[in-house]
């Protein structure tokens, strides 16, 4: 974080100071972002750009989905974010809750290049998509030199003792696990062959982790081989030198839609539909692919070959990629969350 | 002004604070709890109540919490006693080392051990070396980790408690007792551990409230599949959004605790005349 | 000592130190042995030597702009918790407040709480009553918490104080406020010296509320931390505690020159 010597910045802090936070607030937006290496790509791709061609400041609140979401509910008197970005479906419910303000389509023009799965919400007041996250068969080509090639891999009991799971408090895990659920035989509305299919792999040694980090240390230094999880991770992973590989499993590729929500009851509205706006410019769409294998939602971004090869790139792909439907998952969470804590419980 | 204004206007600063950044906000918490789906009911606390799955969870929070005390007590008094005797030097270096761990972040404090635990770690290894336990095993996602990681985050209380309270043992107690004949451990017995008392009693339900209610270093060193009470109402806050449920939760979890700490505040609130 | 203590017993006792000891900072020689590892991997023993993780921590301002807060925060939080704290002790020492049993539980319950709830609730009252939440949010959920612990102190040390020596002054003729002054404080600054140790480290390690009670330009280090090991887990953190490990080593160096350690460990 350079400091910045801007004279409005400063100007604008200092009368901010004295007069409260409305005069500052014209050229300041307040977004959240999810830190590390993400927040970096974050603002490489958006942040910089934004605040050089608007002269705006951006603060960002590094929060995830999950606690972006229970602060904006808490707040939602009197909120404290302009845009917030979620990656877990959580912008169904806000928009219900009314913490949303619709987006008007007049006022970003980029929508107009987005694919339409991209902006399917935007009529219940929910924000556009601006990355999707593609979730398959992470494995260590080392020790899995025959690449998997179907989810069903991941219940061959002889990987068991070397299989990571995600806790679907994860929203990666929880993809993962629906789809583990769907080629057990459930579907959305019986998740009983997964939490079965789950109980036997972890009898057979299958381990549990929370964050994204211990997937990488499972990988690093006890000998897992393989994952149900993310593209960018797997990314992530061969940047830190692990012979790791990602692949789509035939069965089908659940996508996670990360969205870009404008907050209600904020003043500055113009700004933050400025900053969603460039968020789906094909410049920071591309840069989002190279930097983390993120995949774009603008039709018009340009990939290189070897970028767009590890990323769902196109309309035909785009056709590949598949959602469970949010609004069954959001309305299921809170159950479905108890019965699997009680699955994995020792 | 007579005694009992002066009193209060002593208490008024401390009570001040409570009533408007700890009562209000609870208040509200405890009006979530009661909030059922159609008015005020008790649907949340039955549903946990009813469960022998989140009865677990609160079994094995407290079941924890026992045994975090007890070995912090059985660890904390010899290793109190120890410093209080030893030149000042020494002491002085103890007590850096007991303080150390506390003003370590918990985030790190416990990614120290995952790796000392894990299945490569050092201690996983050793166990294994020793026979104990068959190729795969790792200490870490264990209740033994779980107990592990708390202690040394909670030994530093109990020991400072003790130390306060054994420094303030007359020694001439004890040479008078030695002088009697008695032998160096039955003195402590004797002499030593009784006058201690109020201080590991204080020690043990610091240790103990602090156990039941902490939730950061049980979740990192427990892992999913083990669950503590305070835990369970972080997932009810963040994960399943259910908080009129994880109010309910964190009342019980109160309550629990209350009933522990108010026969002691009683005990050693003296009431002069 | 009348009969020296016998060697069995010395030996138990240099085994049990030497293990308590290992237990306390092992971890902590851990981390600090990580922060020193070449490779990105968190691994013990580090893999390679090299001091990239400090040039990275040291040169990134987001860190030290996040200690700083912490720092500041801390400091207000404990010269809050140990004034009020320490004249709630006196008051309810005494013993003479009305409800004067349920009172001293009321001012000990915030150590029983788990602090979640104490965020969330927090997060949703100021915001309805006050609107923005900002620095005197944090800095009054802090001390909330902060000050169980110099009460707890506190009391512990004056109940093995003298009563009559404040009878005694005010005999011979010193009113309330020398009284308090000169007699009741001394006797509480053991207590009050290990309450506002405590208060500093609880506030300055405090991740729960400072992740909910956030604002921007208002991340503490310890929230910093999460982020960074939530989504890039290298040795920088282990560097960035190694360095938060020399401080307080320092610290208690500094506090035992200038007051000496030794107040907190005797009368």
């Amino acid at each position: 974080m350079k400091i910045r010597f801007d004279l409005t910045a400063l100007a604008a802090t200092t009368l901010s100071l004295l007069a409260g936070t409305a005069l500052a607030q014209d050229k300041t937006l307040t977004i959240n972002s999810f830190g590390g290496a993400y927040e970096t790509a974050h603002r490489k791709c958006v942040i910089t750009p934004f605040e050089k061609e608007t002269g705006a400041t951006t603060r960002v609140v590094t929060a995830y989905s999950a606690d972006a979401f229970a602060q904006v509910r808490a707040q939602k008197a009197a909120p404290q974010f302009d845009v917030i970005h979620f990656s877990g479906g959580q912008e169904i419910v806000a928009a219900s809750e009314g913490l949303l303000a619709a987006i008007d389509a007049a006022k970003v023009p980029n929508l107009a290049d987005l694919y339409p799965v991209a902006k399917a919400g935007l009529a219940k007041g929910e924000g556009p998509v601006y990355s999707i996250a593609a979730i398959g068969l992470v494995y260590n080509s080392q020790s899995l030199p025959k690449a998997p090639t179907s989810w069903k891999d991941l219940l061959d009991p002889k990987v068991s003792n070397k299989l990571v799971l995600t806790d679907i408090s994860n929203g990666y895990g929880m993809l993962g696990f629906l789809m583990i659920n769907r080629v057990a035989g459930g579907d959305l509305k019986n998740i009983q062959p997964g939490l079965d299919a789950v109980k036997k792999l972890l009898t057979g040694g299958a381990i549990v982790v929370t964050t994204s980090p211990e997937i990488q240390r499972e990988f690093a230094q006890n000998g897992a081989t393989i994952a149900p999880y993310a593209s960018d991770y797997a990314y992530t992973l061969t940047k830190a030198n692990l012979p790791v590989k990602f692949a789509q499993g035939v069965e089908g590729t659940p996508a996670s839609f990360i969205t870009a929500n404008l907050v209600a009851n904020r003043p500055n509205q113009a700004l933050a539909l400025k900053f969603i706006d460039m968020s789906l410019s094909e410049s920071a769409q591309a840069c989002f692919a190279n930097e983390l294998r993120y995949s774009p939602t603008n039709a018009k971004a340009k990939l290189a070959p070897d970028v767009a090869a590890t990323v769902a790139y196109g309309a035909a792909s785009m056709q590949n990629l598949f959602r469970f439907d949010a609004p069954t998952i959001e309305a299921n969470r809170a159950s479905w969350v108890e019965r699997w804590s009680k699955t994995i419980a020792r | 002004m007579n005694d009992r204004a002066e009193n209060l206007l002593l208490a008024l600063p401390g009570l001040g604070l409570l009533v408007l950044a700890y009562f209000l906000p609870i208040g509200q918490m405890l009006s979530l709890s009661l909030s059922g789906r159609e008015g005020p009911s008790l649907e949340h606390y039955t549903r946990f109540l009813s469960d022998p799955f989140y009865l677990g969870v609160l079994w094995r929070t407290v079941r924890l919490s026992l045994v975090i005390t007890l070995i912090c007590a059985l660890l904390g008094f010899p290793f109190a006693y120890i410093m209080a005797r030893v030149g000042p030097r020494l002491r002085m270096w103890l007590v850096v080392a007991v303080i150390l761990p506390l003003m370590t972040s918990v985030v790190v404090r416990t990614f120290g051990w995952m790796v000392l635990l894990s299945r490569n770690g050092l201690v996983s290894q050793f166990v294994r070396d020793l026979g104990w336990a068959e190729r795969n095993f790792q200490l870490m996602h264990t209740e033994s980790a779980i107990v592990i990681g708390m202690v040394q985050v909670l030994l530093p209380f109990m020991t400072l408690s003790i130390l306060g309270v054994i420094t303030r043992i007359d020694p001439r107690l004890e040479e008078a007792a030695r002088t009697m004949g008695g032998s160096f451990l039955s003195t402590l017995r004797s002499v030593v551990l009784p006058l201690s008392l109020p201080g590991i009693v204080a020690g043990s339900l610091l240790v103990f409230t602090l156990s039941a209610s902490s939730f950061v270093t049980p979740s990192l060193m427990g892992g999913a599949r083990i669950q503590v009470l305070a835990g369970s109402v972080y997932k009810s806050v963040t994960q399943t959004l259910e908080w009129p449920f994880a109010a309910a939760q964190a009342v019980i979890l109160f309550v629990g605790v209350l009933l522990v700490l108010v026969p002691y505040v009683k005990m050693n609130t003296p009431k002069h005349g | 000592m009348v009969k020296a203590i016998p060697t069995p017993v010395r030996i138990l006792a240099t085994v049990l130190v030497v293990l308590t000891v290992l237990v306390l900072l092992a971890p902590l020689a851990v981390v600090v042995g990580v922060s020193f590892s070449h490779s990105e991997f968190i691994a013990f023993p580090p893999q390679g030597w090299s001091l990239r993780w400090y040039q990275e921590v040291l040169g990134s301002g987001t860190y030290l702009a996040s200690a700083v807060t912490s720092l500041k925060i801390a400091v207000l939080v404990t010269l809050a918790a140990t004034l009020a704290g320490g004249a709630a002790a006196v008051a309810l020492h005494r013993g003479k407040l009305p409800f004067s049993g349920l009172m001293a539980t009321f001012f000990l319950s915030p150590l029983v709480l788990p602090t979640i709830i104490f965020a969330i609730g927090m997060l949703m009252f100021w915001s309805k009553v006050f609107g923005q939440i900002s620095v005197l949010t944090l800095w009054l959920s802090h001390t909330v918490v902060a000050m169980p612990y110099v009460i707890r102190t506190t009391l512990a040390v004056l109940a093995e104080s003298d009563p009559f020596l404040e009878e005694a002054a005010g005999t011979m003729g010193a009113g309330r406020l020398q009284r308090l002054w000169f007699v009741v404080l001394p006797q509480c600054i053991p207590g009050l010296g290990a309450g506002a140790f405590f208060a500093f480290n609880i506030s300055f390690d405090e991740a729960v509320l400072s992740l909910f009670l956030r604002k921007p330009d208002m991340t503490t280090l310890p929230v910093q931390i999460y982020g960074q090991l939530e989504f890039s887990p290298d040795p920088s953190v282990a560097a960035v505690s190694a360095i938060m490990i020399a401080f307080t080593v320092l610290m208690i160096l500094v506090i035992d020159k200038i007051l000496g350690l030794q107040r907190f460990a005797r009368s």
